[in-house]
């Protein structure tokens, strides 16, 4: 197969938000798209992630960018016209609290939330057992629920987006790797891949934990870098648990899928890299977490564990922007664990934003440029 | 966790040969099985081998098991021998995750010899998994480690060794062997072993495989159909057989999954039979300190496991510092007589193999 010489835009992974961004744009109207992925699709974190969709965060942007993706993957079947199943389960985050200073942010949490609409409640011990009886009522001291957040299969997900976007004429290459970026007087010119040159005047960056590199190709600095996080998965059993449990003094999140196989990581501080390693700590701890939290759990065997690319971004919320010293090149990026949930509107936002379209939501708080000679006071806290 | 010298995983005859170099030039030594009986495929083996004189051939497999076994007996001292141990995680630092008997521990390890072996393939075909399906491995160690007839009429699967090896024990163990299936238009075994099981009287059908499994709780017939050049089946030739036993024999793919868990690098070599560790002629992978040899290498002969075995052994006790005597001339000898193994025509793919991962042996 040859490769076309020529594209209207050039999009960099084929992870979730590629894939994203490529069916907006030609759901839009524009012709020649090509996304080029240097592996298989979902090879990065897509294909690695928790695929957990939550709306409960500390920040307004992360909130408002959740709750409008939960109204998208609500209706994503149809509007794909998937074939296949999504696995699209809305059983609710529980996500408790176990300490004094935990219990006191949630209130501030549940307050914005629902002042955005995201139906939260606080809840007390024993409304908490009641949706996860077997949760460790010794450690817990409250939780918060929202009935409405839930998880997804990430690879039937990126399939369904993949799909619709072939249907409407985009063209994909896997196995290609971009190894440059031509820039000329300041324009993105052409991408330079190891299977031949494809001229286009827009670029767009959604390479994941390599993110970085591709803006350097671009000659544009993104303050991000990447991170491991490990994570496993247990042999399956029958269905127990219906929401995703999470606690960030513990350290963990967990949840079963629908094939009874239950799915948990923990988010220990590794050095900035790009190693995907699974270690016997992460395997150490996640058991004695995951033990001490949900006692019965501790029992199931261990099937599988691997590690994965977190793109941290300095205020730990997306970049979704253009960039000033290069014109053409967009980018989604710095999702900083949270980027399969918020692919909907990462796709909408960027096609509105390369087609020159009034935004659907104000993007001051997701450009490049708010971090420039800005100390960060909107840091978004609720990350495992 | 516990700090061990040499850890080998696996005791088949690869894994007791590297054994023993070790031991003999004085190091510590762990062995882990998954099993109870130390031997991997050897146990099973109550055949008589074939192969080279200096590996034992014309010796039963449960004979040389014995004779490697005893070899390591004046060394008791330096040996650990955790059997009943699986392997289930390794990891970069050579730490090493076992589970015994329910129990989970982890050894970290200063050099790690993997000697893992091979699992075998499965055919991907309607009700291939109704209870009477076995693959030919499995079979033999029902008959011939437990002494369990594995049913009355059996269709075997493939005609490589295996499957014309238990094909005879089958007969021998009064089983009716009702007929044998390839999907290659030669036999891929040995001539000799096919020649004698068509002499008793089995069916073998070439250009034929199994098309389904027919039975409600377990296999009652089998349905088989002949193959065109490019192994589609080609409808019309259908044929039904009274079986309650299907045994499938269709190769064997190595044990890689640990090796690519740690980080070495691995590459699929259909020849060798599928991922194998990229390997340099010491028998080292790509991470240092982590040996490969046997099957999990390539699939071969338990000859030429024991000749790998050997090797990886020596050079693991010379990297931990250990002299060994007269390390030069006896892995020159080793060498030859790996050379000597491969020669052969049945050989061919085996070398084309190694041709292609660029072992320089
Ligand atoms: C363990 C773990 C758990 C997670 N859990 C969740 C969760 O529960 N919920 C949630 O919302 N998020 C979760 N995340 C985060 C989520 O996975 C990511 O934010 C999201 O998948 C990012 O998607 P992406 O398409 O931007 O990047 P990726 O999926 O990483 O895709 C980027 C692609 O770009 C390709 N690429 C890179 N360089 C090049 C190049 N030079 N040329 C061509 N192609 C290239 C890569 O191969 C890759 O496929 C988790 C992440 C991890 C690691
Ligand atoms: C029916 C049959 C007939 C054969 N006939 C001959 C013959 O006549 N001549 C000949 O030379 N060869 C013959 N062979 C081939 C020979 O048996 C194999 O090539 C040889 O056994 C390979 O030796 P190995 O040490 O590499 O692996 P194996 O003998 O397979 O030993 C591997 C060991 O590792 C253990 N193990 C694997 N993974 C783990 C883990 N995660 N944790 C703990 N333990 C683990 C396994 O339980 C096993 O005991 C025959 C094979 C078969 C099946």
């Amino acid at each position: 197969m040859t490769m076309r010489n020529k594209a209207n835009v050039v999009i960099i992974g084929g992870g979730i938000s590629g894939m994203a961004i490529a069916y907006n744009l030609a759901k839009k109207g524009m012709k020649d798209i090509v996304v080029v992925e240097k592996e298989y699709y979902t090879a990065g974190a897509t294909g690695r992630c928790g695929a957990g969709i939550r709306q409960q965060w500390a920040t307004k942007m992360n909130c408002l960018l959740a709750k409008k993706s939960v109204a998208f993957f609500e209706k994503a079947q149809e509007e794909l016209a998937y074939d296949g199943d999504i696995e699209f389960k809305q059983e609710g985050y529980l996500i408790v609290a176990t300490t004094k200073e935990e219990d006191e942010q949630f209130d501030k949490n549940v307050k914005l939330q629902n002042e955005l609409g995201i139906p939260t409640q606080k809840l007390d011990k024993e409304a908490a057992r009641k949706i996860v009886p077997y949760l460790n009522m010794d450690i817990v001291t409250s939780a918060t629920f929202c009935p409405t957040d839930g998880h997804l299969n990430p690879f039937t997900t990126t399939d369904a987006f993949y799909k619709a976007a072939e249907k409407l004429g985009v063209t994909f290459y896997k196995f290609t790797t971009v190894t440059d970026i031509v820039v000329e007087h300041d324009e993105v010119k052409a991408v330079v891949t190891d299977k031949g040159t494809i001229e286009t005047p827009v670029v767009v960056n959604a390479a994941g934990g390599y993110a970085k590199d591709i803006g350097k190709m671009a000659g544009v600095d993104i303050p991000v870098y990447s991170q491991n996080r490990e994570i496993l998965v247990t042999e399956p059993i029958e269905r127990m648990q219906g929401p995703m449990v999470i606690s960030f003094s513990k350290n963990i999140y967990c949840q079963q899928t629908p094939h009874g196989a239950f799915i948990m990581g923990r988010g220990d501080n590794r050095p900035p890299g790009y190693a995907m390693d699974s270690t016997w700590e992460f395997l150490d701890e996640m058991a004695k977490t995951v033990t001490e939290l949900l006692p019965p759990i501790g029992e199931l065997r261990v099937i599988r564990q691997w590690g994965g690319l977190y793109n941290m971004s300095p205020d730990h919320q997306p970049i979704i922007s253009d960039a000033k010293e290069t014109k053409g090149f967009y980018m989604a990026c710095g999702f900083s664990g949270h980027g399969f949930m918020l692919a909907p509107m990462t796709g909408l936002l960027l096609s509105e934003m390369i087609l020159g379209e009034e935004p659907s939501m104000p993007l001051e708080d997701l450009k490049l440029d708010r971090f420039e000679g800005k100390d960060i006071t909107n840091m978004e806290k609720s990350v495992v | 966790m516990k700090n061990k010298e040499a850890v080998i995983i696996g005791a088949g005859p690869a894994g007791l040969k590297a054994a023993k170099q070790l031991l003999e030039a004085g190091a510590h030594v762990t062995i882990i099985d998954r099993n109870k009986k130390l031997g991997g495929q050897l146990v099973k083996q109550t055949h008589k081998f074939f192969g080279s004189e200096k590996q034992y051939a014309s010796f039963r497999g449960i004979d040389i098991l014995e004779i490697l076994v005893q070899g390591l007996k004046p060394f008791e001292d330096r040996l650990e021998i955790l059997n009943e141990t699986s392997v289930v995680g390794l990891y970069k630092d050579k730490v090493v995750a076992c589970v015994k008997h329910d129990n989970f521990f982890k050894i970290k390890a200063k050099s790690i010899i993997m000697a893992t072996g091979a699992s075998e393939k499965h055919l991907p075909f309607e009700n291939n998994d109704l209870p009477g399906i076995y693959a030919a491995g499995a079979v033999q160690t029902l008959m011939n480690e437990y002494g369990v007839k594995p049913g009355d009429k059996v269709l075997m699967v493939g005609s490589g060794n295996i499957g014309l090896i238990v094909s005879y024990q089958l007969l021998q163990a009064g089983v009716d062997v009702v007929a044998l299936v390839e999907a290659a238009p030669q036999i891929s075994g040995y001539l000799v072993h096919a020649s004698k099981i068509k002499r008793l009287g089995v069916d073998i059908l070439m250009q034929t495989s199994i098309k389904r499994a027919i039975g409600k709780d377990q296999v009652e017939q089998v349905e088989i159909w002949e193959l065109d050049e490019v192994w589609q089946g080609i409808p019309g030739t259908e044929r039904v057989l009274g079986v309650d036993t299907v045994c499938i024999s269709v190769g064997l793919a190595p044990l890689t999954e640990l090796l690519m868990q740690i980080g070495a690098d691995v590459e699929y070599i259909r020849e060798l039979g599928g991922n194998v560790p990229r390997i340099d002629f010491r028998y080292e992978t790509s991470i240092k300190g982590v040996y490969a040899c046997g099957d999990v290498v390539g699939i071969e002969e338990a000859s030429s496991a024991m000749v790998e075995g050997a090797m990886a052994g020596i050079h693991a006790a010379h990297d931990l510092g250990y002299t060994v005597e007269d390390e030069s001339r006896k892995l020159k000898v080793l060498q030859e007589e790996l050379k000597f193994l491969r020669s052969g025509p049945h050989a061919a793919k085996v070398r084309a193999g190694y041709t292609k991962l660029e072992v320089k042996t």
